[in-house]
């Protein structure tokens, strides 16, 4: 986490909004998951916070493989051929992973009731927190701090902004405006989001419904892949329970946003960032849980559609 | 000339009910074919059995030659032969603007330049679709919302285009706006299925005529002579 320098009061905020902004991207990337494969099938996929802490683990493996175990090591070859590895490994594992748990588990279900793809959904959630209990063991796991330094980047502020904060606004943003183009402007975004508003219809225009659920599973598995990379990196501590709290965490703040609808997630987990770590500085970080699930409450009384999901036009 | 759609003992529903029961049919090349009967007997399930949406049981559906049904041709590989469908109820993409669902028509076509022309052609047949070009699809009136089904169809550039009740909570103006440019089409050489509860409409506009009930054809002659079979008169016709 930032340290914080902050002495007067008005630093002491804008730090704690830096914060929020930088852990509410990581929500997000998490969030774009959920809120894709619901936009598409509408089942809410709970086993996405454990694929996520699957990702992490698998992380922790290169950096293992590679050699890259240390602070020390942070800056030298092995550390920047970790993270190379890592950003191009995990991506591709959680998006096998889930696109595999698709075929093998929800799309038989596909027809069935709502209720069945759930409930194995948070069977498959369990079984995956049960493999990271297995992998891992159940004690939290340093993560070897590999990026170089903590450079206040804008130090005379009176706040922190580490080269680590930069790096998740670094990879998270661009990977945002990524999928937003494809969703926008590809071939396969356009049966994406036609998919989500009408399946059917979808399928009279010639689109292949199944390749476009595939490819949601792949490319929500892919972000949750990214995120773990930078989780790790950033937290440098990884455990099997992580999954679930961040995986709530996201969930919410994809239905705060507007569930199925790709910038109500983006708001949504800078919102519930921003809430957690205001009130966590605030009113107490014993609260923090309650604060942001009281706010979430509250939002959904007056739009029960979460932020934008009335408004915007755009599903996924 | 052979049938362009040939349609034998059709078999087709969900779950454990049947809903088609050895429905045949046919459509030659550059006729207009009306479906007609009540609610429930089974009109769209035949129309998006023929579309690939819903699976076929048993039967034959031989399309311009092949048989989707032996050969097992998904759904988004029918369009591609040449079929395609303005559903029942529409189905716009309703946060898509109008263009855009025009283009999305157009998602099995390869020729940017020929999908521009048929833009083009569907806007100067639809001119409220040009005015709201840039307007969501859900925003639009029912009868706007049907020209663009209608238009969203003919953007595959289909052999036979399935119209399922394209005359269905709409102003009786409009009605006969829509019919007219059945007429159109099919002068252009669209030939055409349409489903109707309409009755009295979708025989005037047709050559010939099928009825539906239970799923199940119980007559079936030229349009004109359905037009005047007391029996059809006093079912369908309200007389």
């Amino acid at each position: 986490m930032t340290p914080l320098l902050a002495t007067d009061p008005a630093a002491a905020f804008g730090q704690f909004v830096l914060i929020g902004l930088v852990s509410g991207l990581l929500y997000a990337l998490i969030a774009l998951g959920y809120t894709m494969v619901y936009g598409i099938v509408e089942l809410i996929n709970f086993a996405h916070g454990d694929l996520f802490m699957l990702g992490c683990m698998l992380c922790l493996q290169v950096c293992l493989a590679v050699g890259a175990l240390s602070e020390a090591d942070a800056g030298t070859g092995p550390a920047v051929l970790a993270i190379a590895i890592m950003l191009l490994v995990a991506p591709v594992f959680c998006a096998a992973l889930n696109l595999a748990v698709d075929r093998a588990v929800y799309k038989p279900l596909r027809t069935a009731p709502k209720l069945a793809p759930l409930v194995s959904a948070i069977g498959v959630s369990f079984i995956f927190m049960n493999i990271g209990l297995f992998w891992r063991g159940p004690t939290d796991i340093s993560f070897p701090k590999l990026l170089l330094g903590e450079t206040n980047l804008i130090e005379g502020s009176g706040m922190g902004f580490t080269t680590k904060d930069l790096m998740v606004v670094l990879v998270t943003i661009p990977t945002m405006i990524g999928l937003t183009l494809f969703v926008r402007y590809t071939s396969l975004g356009k049966a994406m989001r036609a998919t989500a508003q009408n399946p059917t219809a979808a399928q009279l225009m010639g689109i292949n419904v199944d390749r476009v659920i595939a490819a949601t599973f792949a490319i929500g598995g892919a972000l949750a892949g990214v995120a773990s990379v930078v989780y790790g990196l950033y937290f440098n501590s990884v455990n099997y329970q992580m999954g679930f709290q961040n995986g709530l965490y996201a969930f919410t703040a994809a239905v705060l946003g507007g569930i199925g609808n790709i910038p109500g997630a983006v708001l949504g987990g800078v919102v519930i960032g921003l809430i957690k770590a205001l009130g966590g500085a605030y009113i107490g970080a014993e609260w923090s849980e309650a604060l942001i699930f009281g706010i979430l409450i509250v939002i959904l009384l007056f739009r029960p559609n979460g932020l934008l999901g009335a408004r915007t036009r755009e599903k996924v | 000339m052979p049938p362009l759609l040939d349609v034998r003992d059709l078999e087709a529903g969900y779950g454990p009910i049947n809903v088609l029961h050895r429905l045949s049919l046919s459509v030659d090349p550059g006729e207009i074919v009306a479906m007609i009967g009540a609610n429930g007997a089974g009109k769209s399930t035949t129309l998006m059995t023929l579309s690939g949406v819903v699976r076929a049981r048993a039967g034959r559906i031989v399309f311009d030659g092949k048989d989707l049904v032996a050969d097992r041709v998904p759904a988004h590989m029918i369009v591609r032969l040449g079929l395609a469908q303005s559903p029942e109820g529409r189905k716009i993409f309703p946060r898509l603007s109008v263009l855009e669902n025009l283009q999305m028509g157009a998602f099995t076509r390869t020729d940017p330049d020929g999908v521009a022309k048929d833009i083009e052609k569907a806007f100067t047949m639809f001119p409220i679709l040009r005015e709201r070009q840039h307007q969501a699809g859900g925003l639009l009136s029912g009868g706007q919302q049907q020209m663009l089904a209608i238009a969203r169809a003919l953007m595959a550039r289909p052999k036979l285009l399935l119209l399922d009740e394209p005359s269905l909570g709409l102003a009786p103006q409009i009605v006969v706006q829509i019919f007219d440019v059945i007429r159109e089409l099919n002068r252009q050489g669209v030939s055409i299925l349409l489903v109707e509860q309409n009755a009295r409409m979708a025989l005037k506009v047709a050559h010939r005529g099928y009825v539906l009930e239970t799923g199940r054809i119980t007559f079936t002659d030229k349009a004109d002579v359905l037009l005047h079979d007391p029996r059809i008169r006093a079912a369908y016709l309200g007389e």
